[in-house]
């Protein structure tokens, strides 16, 4: 193990989370991440025994999970090997494929709340997409506030918004914003 | 404006990057005689119909996929999108 | 007071409000023209042009006179019209467009000069003398123009933006698009309803009708409820849709607190993007006037308008509550307003109707065949003047309604090149073919007037445009309405010798159509320019059909025939600020932050915006005074020992795949695939048209995998341009891309000490020269096990290394840099002293790379591969770029204190300075603490055959010329010794 102290990609020792009203927003740090892309004529793969989902899908199974990302490309997800070289491992799951790693590539906030209009009204104050592209199991790119995110919609109470690790301070201001401004019946 | 994504649905139009006639997928073949001549109009020479148009329009905060839309310019509808990468495998399918 | 018995006002709450200084008092539901009215104020401002005395004209957002300032101080809103302005208690508005008080403008003088002030006035008048525009005519009129004044301040209240999607859009909350609404809702569609009053219900809060036997507010209450209890229905009261854009987009305003004194934690107004697959436009009519002389005086208003203040706001339109109220209808509709006010014991001198055939609809003076053709009261209405049968008697009147028929707001169907067309029957324009698809006018909006044929209209279109969804719709039952179809005369203006007004907020009379129509200015568009008309901030809503038919009748034409007038986006004023929405200062865009930003703000770095990122410039030392003593320390530290700069900013793509060698190959202008395993080669791209376009390193991990650089400003096009060659041009490779610039922190490690340093961080790599030589390589581990990327590399032209790490390390690699090399004099350097380095090295960055030069300019044409076809290869032979023989070379100033500044002209000496004698120009420029003066880089006429030569850099905008000499572009170390070392 390296003697090397990693830093939360909002700069700090521990990740940060912060309640605004019944939801809840939580950067999450250990989870690691890789791509997976097929070669040319390549099946897809069933790393750790997860099925690729289809287009715009997300899958999970036993802390293991996967997003579609593009034709032939998907953003594996592990919890709590963020500082493993995730990317070897996954490598060794999907031989043969192209496997890159995006651990740090990315900054993961987990957006919660028991109640799920809580999330689409967030939503809909961030990204202009059909609340039918945020429904359970689905994950999708798009544009917030000028930047690129992905939001995997995890659970009914669940969404992670993935943006680009150096815009973490940027995202995480435009969350809270829109967070606190929501209101309260919401 | 609404992108139909073949594979996502619609999707806004400011998720992409346009960039122009699809008839730059067509790159000319570098070893012919006239290579110069044929790269001069493939660089600096298109259509600019006021009607159907195919033109390239990359999903940049998506999937990045380069889709060959059809879309009427005076319109503004859209005849149909499809993913580049199948377009250009299936012309050179035909050839 | 004139406050009558009932209305849809919370009595049991009263407000205080401030109107010009004086108190006054209101009721939650009352707009601030109500509430005024209520007082007994029919005076409410000044028009434009002549500042004639204005009242309240209509009851909504058509209002062309009552236009206040609202609120005060950097909250002060002006233009607003009190119409739709929601009275909150501590209101405070002031009238407008007057200097001195409101009853005594000083400017009203401009009335007597009105004939001045004639249609195409300002282009008649400030032609000439020339000269005199920018000093008088300009300050003249901007002083004397402009309706409100701004706060000047800046605005304190946060702005939102939103995202909504449905089935179906309902644009306005009266009978149609309530039915509309309830019928979608019920048939489980997702819908939206919008409406820009803040309570639902149009007409039918300001109509006297019974529906099913009760006032139609308790229908209209019971249907808001029932649509708020939906989950699929989102009700958006205080919301106006202004604009349809392609695909079923549609802006809209949704005014959240502007009903409040102060907004507190809530934003001002949020801007709705509204995407819907299906759109009813249910946005009703507006009533037209009839033009007559001296119509404008406060008290004259709309008949429609009279009856909305009578029955929704229970306010009296006079000044006195005893003053008796006429109406002037051309139609059975005006006559309603009689019987309304009659209803609620207002004294009503009667109903004036050109029609000789006018019906009496209850038990009210009837002139019939007669026109009100003159008004008197100087700051309101005292008396009207009626002519019947060629008698002419003036009555007393405090108030008279205006009943000209009613227009469709047709506005949003001629959004996309829709016309309205003219119906012959109603005399009013309907929404004609063409417009936005998908969007389905409906109720009043289409022409169906009447409550009854209003809501079966709602329930049609709802019904059709599920049907185009494809989602079952279920039976809507309506109550029993009134069905009554309103005859109509085509009757338009009342001719006369007095000035009759059709545009009242920018002061356009019929007197000024007519000159128009002399001055031949007849199409439409030219009488609009001409006149002005319609170019207010009520887009002429109350004007424009009226104006039309005037000059219809001049013309001796058909009113289609004369033109027509559609309507371009916004329905009604948009804020600029809600436009703008978001964040301003600095959260106004996104900032990326690099791995070490952190670090290097604790280590007080003077940061730099380029382009997203924020990057440290230099960071200043205790004592330093001025920015270049940092920026030279940096800068020598890196020569004479180590230096440490974050270089995360590259951009960076990973390349796989059988292919990817060829892929790179097509990409870049020379050889990659050829590149050894564990060797990083310097690449140039060119553009397709031969230009060089950008320039970076590709590394080769292994076999099939490699890893290219870009410049920071071109990371993402270049990698839009790599997605583009590997989808649309070579799809048969087998190649795959992803980016990965943020998931590594990537330090650059440069300077003589470079090695020593890194190999106390290394774990166990043998970092010799013979070992890991320049342009070497490797994945390896730091610290104790961290996963890492070496490159040797160098862009400062000294022993240098890149090291990349996960970007969570990135701050405590910094750090442990720092540590391990404080014998060797370690020392962060940032931007500024990054391009120190690199002009004295001569390598290209933005500068040089500009779009417009060549790698034969950049002293780089061997690079381009005449073995193989990439990307530019072909026209970068073509002519006129083969033959460019300008070249980047060194330019050094003669006299050592001058300066070499970025911008200048290269001239022979005593050479004439013009295009024609241009040799080129300098691109970038620094202190150089290496030469020990200012260089330079730049392009030259075959500039590489010219070392020595003395030249003149003349930046004439400054009036500077400076000697220089030509010099190689490499002023450190030209052989490349160190970097090898």
């Amino acid at each position: 193990m390296t003697d090397l102290t990693p830093i939360t990609a909002l700069g700090a020792e521990t990740a940060r989370m912060q309640d605004f009203g019944v939801l809840r927003i939580a950067e999450s740090t250990d989870l690691a991440l890789a791509s997976l892309s097929l070669r040319a004529g390549q099946d897809a793969p069933t790393p750790f025994g997860l099925t690729l989902p289809d287009a715009g899908g997300w899958a999970s199974q036993d802390g293991q999970a996967a997003f579609w990302t593009a034709p032939g490309q998907w953003m594996v997800e592990a919890e709590g090997r963020a500082v493993e070289d995730f990317a070897a491992a996954l490598k060794a799951e999907a031989p043969g494929c192209s496997i890159t790693e995006q651990t740090d590539g990315w900054v993961t906030f987990e957006i919660t709340s028991e109640r799920a209009t809580s999330l689409e009204a967030l939503m809909q104050k961030l990204v202009n997409l059909d609340p039918a592209c945020l429904s359970c199991g689905t994950a999708a790119r798009t544009g917030l506030e000028h930047m690129s995110v992905y939001l995997i919609r995890r659970s009914d109470t669940c969404l992670a918004v993935m943006g680009m690790r150096t815009l973490a301070d940027s995202l995480w201001h435009t969350l809270a914003t829109a967070a606190a401004r929501l209101p309260s019946e919401a | 404006m609404l992108i139909p994504h073949p594979l996502l649905g619609p999707r806004d139009a400011q998720e992409f990057t346009y960039l122009g006639d699809a008839s730059l997928m067509a790159r000319p073949d570098p070893t012919r005689a006239d290579a110069e001549a044929a790269f001069s109009d493939y660089v600096f020479l298109r259509d600019n119909p006021a009607g159907v148009h195919r033109e390239l329009w990359f999903h940049e905060q998506g999937d990045r996929s380069w889709l060959v839309v059809t879309r009427d310019t005076v319109t503004h509808e859209i005849l149909g999108a499809e993913l580049a990468r199948d377009v250009k495998l299936s012309r050179e399918g035909m050839e | 007071m004139t406050r009558l018995s009932g209305g849809l006002i919370d009595r049991d709450t009263t407000f205080a409000f401030r109107f010009n200084g004086k108190t006054y008092k209101g009721h939650p539901g009352d707009t601030l023209a109500s509430a005024l009215l209520a007082n007994g104020v029919q005076l409410m401002g000044r028009s434009f042009k002549y500042h004639r005395p204005r009242g309240v004209f209509s009851a909504g957002s058509e209002e062309p006179n009552a236009m206040v300032e609202l609120r005060e101080g950097a909250r002060k809103e002006p233009n607003t019209r009190a119409t739709v302005a929601e009275l909150y208690d501590g209101l405070v508005a002031r009238s407008q467009n007057h200097v001195g008080p409101l009853k005594y403008d000083l400017l009203a003088l401009n009335d007597l000069f009105a004939p001045f002030f004639a249609a195409g006035f300002y282009y008649k008048t400030f032609m000439w003398p020339r000269a005199f525009w920018e000093k008088l005519y300009e300050p003249m009129i901007r002083n004397a123009a402009g309706l409100g004044r701004l706060s000047m301040e800046a605005d304190p209240d946060a702005y939102d933006k939103g995202f909504l999607h449905c089935d179906l859009l309902v644009i306005g909350g009266g009978a149609a698009g309530l039915a509309a609404a309830l019928t979608a809702g019920r048939s489980g569609a997702r819908v939206i309803l919008a409406d820009e009053d803040f309570q639902f219900g149009g007409r039918l809060l300001a109509e006297s009708h019974l529906l099913d036997e009760s006032p139609a507010p308790e229908w209209v209450a019971k249907t808001e409820e029932e649509l708020r209890s939906f989950p699929n229905v989102r009700i958006l009261p205080r919301t106006t849709v202004f604009g349809v854009y392609d695909h079923g987009i549609y802006g809209a305003v949704e005014r959240v607190s502007d009903h409040l004194a102060d907004p507190g934690d809530q934003v001002r107004q949020t801007l709705w993007r509204i995407t819907a697959k299906r759109a009813i436009l249910a946005a009703g009519a507006t009533e037209r006037h009839i033009p007559f002389a001296n119509n404008d005086r406060p008290g004259v208003m709309l008949a429609g308008a009279m009856r909305a203040y009578v029955n929704r706001w229970a306010a009296g339109p006079t000044h006195k509550a005893d003053d008796p109220v006429a109406i002037f209808a051309n139609n059975d509709d005006g006559h309603r307003t009689a019987l309304d006010l009659m209803a609620k014991g207002v004294p009503v001198l009667g109903v004036i109707d050109p029609r000789a055939d006018a019906p009496q609809l209850g038990d009210y003076e009837l002139f019939a065949g007669a026109v009100v053709d003159e008004t008197k009261g100087r700051l309101g209405l005292s008396s009207i003047r009626v002519t019947q049968n060629g008698k002419s008697q003036w009555h007393r009147c405090g108030a008279l309604g205006v009943a000209g028929g009613w227009n469709p707001n047709v506005h949003l169907t001629s959004h996309h090149r829709g016309r309205p067309v003219w119906d012959e029957t109603l005399l009013a324009f309907v929404p004609g073919q063409g417009g936005p698809s998908g969007l389905i006018p409906a109720g009043a909006a289409a022409g169906n007037g009447s409550t009854a044929a209003a809501m079966k209209s709602g329930v049609e279109a709802a019904k059709s445009a599920l049907e185009q969804l494809d989602i079952l719709s279920v039976s809507t039952p309506l109550p029993k309405a009134e069905d009554d179809a309103s005859v109509q005369a085509a009757f338009w203006h009342v001719p006369g010798k007095g000035r009759a007004w059709v545009d009242f907020q920018n002061d356009v009379t019929v007197k000024d159509i007519a000159l128009a129509h002399k001055e031949n200015m007849r199409p439409v568009e030219h009488l609009k320019r001409w006149t002005t008309l319609g170019m207010a901030t009520d887009q002429g809503k109350t004007a424009n059909i009226s104006a039309l038919a005037v000059m219809a009748e001049l013309a001796e034409k058909s009113i289609p025939e004369t033109g027509t007038t559609i309507f371009r986006p916004p329905y009604t004023g948009v804020s600029l600020s809600v436009l703008g929405g978001g964040d301003t200062g600095a959260d106004f865009r996104p900032r990326r932050l690099t791995p070490t930003h952190h670090w290097a703000k604790a280590q007080d770095a003077v940061f730099v915006e380029v382009g997203p990122w924020m990057r440290a410039q230099y960071f200043p030392r205790p004592g330093e005074v001025h920015w270049r003593e940092s920026v030279d320390r940096e800068a020598k530290a890196v020569r004479a020992g180590v230096g440490l700069c974050d270089v995360t900013t590259l951009g960076k793509v990973d390349v796989q795949g059988a292919d990817a060698g060829e892929f790179l190959n097509r990409l870049y202008s020379n050889m990659m695939g050829t590149l050894a395993v564990g060797k990083v080669r310097y690449g140039l791209m060119l553009r397709e048209d031969g230009h060089a376009y950008d320039d970076g390193t590709c590394a080769r991990l292994t076999e099939d995998h490699y890893v290219v650089t870009t410049t920071t400003a071109n990371a993402g096009p270049v990698y839009r341009n790599m997605e583009f060659a590997r989808q649309c041009l070579w799809s048969e490779l087998d190649v795959q891309l992803i980016s990965t610039t943020d998931a590594w922190a990537q330090i650059a490690v440069a300077g003589p000490k470079s090695r020593a340093l890194l190999e106390r961080i290394v774990d166990d790599f043998d970092l010799s020269n013979e070992a890991f030589p320049f342009m070497g390589c490797a994945e390896l581990t730091i610290c104790g096990g961290l996963r890492a990327r070496l490159f040797r590399i160098s862009f400062s032209g000294e022993l240098a290394y890149e090291i990349a790490v996960p970007a969570r390390y990135g701050h405590a690699l910094m750090e442990r840099l720092m540590e391990k090399g404080a014998d060797l004099g370690v020392t962060p350097y940032g931007t500024e002293a990054l391009g120190v380095l690199r002009i004295e090295k001569g390598h290209a960055a933005g500068a040089e790379l500009n779009g417009q030069t060549t790698a034969q300019m950049l002293g780089l044409g061997r690079m381009v591969s005449q073995k193989k076809d990439a990307i530019g290869a072909i026209m970068s032979r073509r002519e006129g770029l083969a033959e460019d023989r300008r070249r980047l070379v060194g330019l050094k100033p003669v006299d050592p204190a001058s300066t070499v500044t970025p911008g200048a002209h290269l001239f022979a000496e005593g050479a004439a300075r013009s295009m024609e004698t241009d040799q080129g120009w300098i691109t970038s420029a620094a202190f150089s603490p290496h030469v020990g003066s200012s260089i330079g880089l730049g392009f030259l006429e075959e500039g590489d055959a010219r070392m020595g030569e003395i030249l003149v850099a003349a930046n004439p905008l400054e009036g500077q010329e400076t000697r220089v000499e030509v010099v190689s572009a490499h002023f450190v170390d030209p052989e490349g010794v160190r970097l090898r070392d």
